[in-house]
């Protein structure tokens, strides 16, 4: 494990020296100054994007100087563009003595947020990110105007999580969308918003949310210096993100929570964690996370108190079984026939009689099977999907069984195990599961119940020496906190809540106000005898 | 620090690439032995054989399955329990598998002679269950009640456990006794065991085929009977019907069971079946001597009147839980003496004194048996009838008017 994690540190320090050394090295700084003439601007603009097609150059004529206009076709809002040119400088006199320059700056106020810019840095990343500038000939400044205007997605039903009284709207890929659907389900001042730009090449906007005076400063802080060390070229989505800012690289669980419904992410900054939106993602990261989040669906809040502990509990109990499914049946068929009821082994045995393989390579056939047909029926394209359900209903069902290859019981223990997994309601936890199961499987093999005792005991451990940004993974469970199990295995009554988890926020914690549960109230002087008002 | 990380990682991997599966054993592998039969040997001391299961015969799958019989039997020879298990094997494909046994057969002979160079092998072995029920052929060797078919069970080891247990349940001439009771009956002191008897009637030789099963009446009957009394491990009477049931009885093993007492003259004429039913045995030292008092309680409904009885008459359901008491009382007593007769303390008694006087039971240890031949019981019997089930009057009642 170590040698793998020094190879890897090398080759970063390698990659760090030769690669990126041209785009870390600051620019010049005569280079950096905007020309005066608006000609020679223009034709550095086009050098330095290498004539790039989807450039538009624009020019006019103000207070009789000449100038012109640059933004990206596609990422500018052209229409707005158009409408300003025609409404504000083509019919209007100006008064020349005014200075050319202020009069373009006072017009373009009405285009979007402006900036004046004086260096190429500037205006590169400003033509890049969308924005429009304006060169006037004679001067060494630009006019930077925020004209972002894009083709993007509409809100849609969030597609990976899904919930049956929750809100029905999902991120989406543009950061700015993102930001406010979470500001629309916080109107706080106290919910403060912090924006950074992250790969060197790509410059992805990043924003990171928290709720101010509730979110751990100490967290805050060191989620902004992990996002800040970052060092690469691209950031294409969340998850390169996730993977950058893990405290443990080397784990199958995932220790940063990532969710693609502004109302599971609003609840966690409300909680006091921090919220990390990439542009270009519609899943946004939460930090931190404990093993027990993972576990808890939106609809476990939206539906009442007893319901959603019972199906909490449900969904623990078939983490458990997605794990040690098919382990059990290995160690059961091959180790302890005892254990198994008599009439239950006689079955089995009968079903197995015809079975060629030891239990644990028929566990693997179909195991790995599955795994397959679960791969590929989600790379496959959607039209092609019906056949491959309708083929892996065969694989995995009674023609496995009629061939001889496999024990119909072994077609029951992988089919619950794979409704199990599908139970988890974060998928990056269910596929932790995927991983395991083989993993206990192969212990079952060697060592039966014995082995998955210890399978299990590796696991707990590893669970337990787990760190989501200095918080325990297993938090509130390991190290046990009394006060915090309001969320954990039982999920308390939304009244009872009274207290955020004590674990991740500081300083404001109260939730719920006193006296919250429901229920006839009674007046102070309905308390006598009847008739007495 | 590191270095030995690694090294360990890698030892640790390579475990279960490179060890072998310890005590891993095939489903498929297996012999499931369902039921043993202890007989005299010719030469050797014993003859075992062993009920083996055919899963595919049991188990009700599509297409074939329980066409053929459910059971084969193999047989061998050895001095020991161990030595005839072991060259059963040169018979048998699959390794033999005792963890599932739910029974273990003795012929009468061999329980005459004592089976106590038997039941170490029983106790001892990882694989056996104590748990398994004990049963002692009557008349027949154990052969033919292990080999021997049933209808309505599939497994034919099931229909005598559950028919022991049924009987235990219903009637109570019968209670499940496995090795665990037997060896602690065996072992301590002033109790003796009691083992099931198990008899095949009718035509013996049909018992163990399969075209027995297709009469609807089987010629060859196997049936509970009786409870083996043993002393100092070797079998010496039987007790049988309903003294069989005063031994269940004074035991508390009772669930439930049918008491019939005379009416108006007529023998026979109230049934009364009991509900809940509870023994409790206690110890007394009278002049030094001990003297045992049984008392039990008895709820029940009435489930037969023959006979012309107004059960609405607080007075007369009065009468008939004293008849019930008293018939009781009798049964109860006639099992003791059939006990005592036999010198072999089956209730325990020995264990009331015991804690009752320790310094007396000293005493009279030695020569308990016969102090338990002459022992003075008393029995006391509180019973009550609590429904008359889904009728109060019979219509007797209305017959005579």
């Amino acid at each position: 494990m170590s040698i793998l994690s020094k190879m890897l540190k090398n080759k970063q320090k390698k990659r760090q020296n030769d690669n990126y050394r041209q785009q870390q090295d600051p620019q010049k700084p005569e280079e950096q100054v905007i020309l005066r003439s608006y000609l020679d601007n223009v034709s550095r603009i086009k050098g330095e994007l290498g004539n790039s097609t989807d450039l538009v150059f624009r020019e006019f004529t103000i207070c009789q100087h000449k100038g012109t206009v640059v933004y990206i076709d596609g990422l500018a809002d052209e229409k707005l563009i158009c409408d300003f040119f025609i409404e504000s400088l083509s019919d209007e006199e100006f008064d020349s003595r005014q200075e050319p320059f202020q009069v373009m700056a006072d017009k373009a106020v009405g285009l979007g947020s402006l900036q004046i810019a004086t260096e190429w840095n500037q205006v590169f990343d400003s033509i890049l990110s969308g924005n429009t500038i304006f060169f006037l000939d004679g001067y060494n400044k630009a006019i930077n105007v925020e004209t972002k205007g894009w083709e993007m997605r509409a809100i849609t039903e969030p597609s990976t999580q899904l919930s049956i009284r929750g809100p029905k709207d999902a991120f989406t890929e543009t950061l700015r969308v993102s930001t406010a659907q979470i500001r629309r389900r916080i109107k706080s001042p106290n919910l403060w918003l912090e924006s950074m730009k992250i790969g060197m090449v790509s410059q992805t906007d990043i924003a990171i949310m928290y709720l101010k005076g509730v979110a751990n400063e100490k967290i805050v802080k060191e989620v902004k210096e992990r996002l800040k060390r970052i060092n690469m070229d691209a950031i294409q989505s969340s998850g390169h993100i996730e993977q950058l800012i893990e405290d443990q690289a080397w784990t199958t669980f995932p220790t940063t929570y990532h969710s693609e419904r502004p109302d599971v992410v609003t609840s966690h900054i409300l909680e006091g964690r921090v919220a990390i939106i990439v542009d270009g993602t519609p899943f946004v990261i939460t930090a931190p996370a404990v093993f027990i989040q993972f576990f808890q669906a939106p609809d476990d809040y939206y539906s009442r108190f007893d319901i959603s502990t019972g199906i909490r509990i449900l969904r623990i109990l078939s983490f458990y079984i997605a794990i040690i499914g098919p382990a059990i049946y290995i160690a059961g068929t091959t180790f302890h026939q005892e254990m198994i009821p008599t009439t239950m082994a006689i079955a089995i045995a009968a079903q197995r009689e015809n079975v060629p393989f030891p239990a644990f390579v028929e566990a693997l056939i179909m195991e790995v099977t599955f795994e397959i047909l679960r791969e590929a029926g989600l790379r496959l394209p959607r039209a092609v999907g019906q056949a491959v359900s309708i083929v892996g209903a065969l694989v995995i069902g009674q023609a496995a069984v009629q061939a001889g290859i496999v024990s119909p019981v072994m077609v029951i223990v992988v089919s619950i195990t794979a409704i199990a997994n599908f139970s988890t309601p974060s998928f990056a936890m269910a596929i932790a599961a995927r991983l395991i199961r083989f993993f206990m499987m192969g212990l079952a093999t060697v060592l039966g119940f014995y082995g998955v005792m210890l399978g299990l005991m590796f696991l707990s451990i590893h669970l337990c020496s787990l760190r989501s940004f200095g918080i325990p993974y297993m938090m509130p469970i390991a190290p046990f906190n009394l006060r915090n199990q309001q969320d954990v295995f039982v999920r308390f009554p939304v009244w009872a809540m009274k207290n955020r988890p004590k674990f991740i926020s500081k300083g404001n914690m109260v939730r719920t106000g006193e006296n919250q549960k429901p229920g006839p109230k009674t007046k102070p002087d309905d308390q006598g005898p009847k008739g007495e008002s | 620090m590191k270095r030995f990380v690694v090294t360990a990682w890698i030892a640790v991997m390579c475990l279960p690439v490179l060890s072998a599966c310890w005590n891993q054993k095939e489903l498929t592998d297996l012999a499931f032995v369902m039921a043993i039969g202890v007989d005299k040997g010719k030469d050797k001391k014993f003859n075992v054989s062993f009920q083996i299961v055919i899963p595919g015969n049991v188990s009700l799958m599509q297409g074939g399955g329980g066409q053929g019989l459910p059971i084969a039997i193999y047989s061998s020879s050895g001095d020991t329990l161990t030595a005839a298990a072991r060259s059963v094997t040169k018979k048998v494909s699959r390794r033999l598998y005792y963890a599932h046994t739910n029974l273990i057969v003795f012929s009468e002979e061999i329980a005459k002679n004592g089976i106590l160079n038997i039941m170490d092998a029983l106790d001892r072995d990882p694989e056996f269950r104590t748990t398994t029920q004990m049963v002692i052929m009557r008349g027949t060797p154990a052969e033919v009640l292990v080999s021997s078919l049933a209808n309505l069970d599939k497994l034919p080891v099931n229909k005598i456990t559950k028919e022991i247990k049924a009987t235990e349940a219903m009637l109570g001439e019968n209670m499940q006794i496995n090795i665990d009771d037997f060896l602690a009956g065996l072992v301590s002191d002033g109790i003796e065991p009691v083992v099931n008897g198990f008899r095949v009637t009718g035509d013996i030789e049909m018992a163990g085929k399969a075209e027995d099963l297709q009469n609807t009446k089987t010629k060859a009957i196997l049936a509970a009977d009786g409870l083996a009394v043993f002393k100092k491990g070797k079998l010496i009477g039987w007790i049988e019907h309903e003294k069989a049931r005063g031994v269940v009885w004074i035991l508390n093993k009772v669930k439930s069971t049918d008491v019939n007492i005379n009416w108006n003259g007529k023998k026979k004429a109230i049934s009364m079946v009991t509900i809940r039913t509870k023994t409790m045995v206690s110890a007394k030292v009278k002049k030094g001597k001990p003297v045992i008092q049984i008392a039990i309680e008895d709820e029940g409904w009435i489930s037969e009147a023959n006979t012309d009885v107004d059960l609405t008459n607080p007075k007369e359901i009065e009468k008939i839980d004293k008849l019930v008491e008293e018939e009781i009382k009798k049964q109860i007593l006639t099992t003791v003496k059939e006990a005592q007769k036999m010198k072999s303390d089956i209730f325990g008694f020995g264990e009331r004194v015991h804690r009752k006087d320790p310094k007396l039971w000293k005493k009279i240890k030695s020569n308990w048996d016969e102090h338990f031949a002459e022992l003075e019981v008393n029995v006391k019997v509180d019973s009550y009838t609590r429904r008359e089930g889904i009728r109060t009057n019979p219509y007797w009642k209305d017959l005579k008017q």
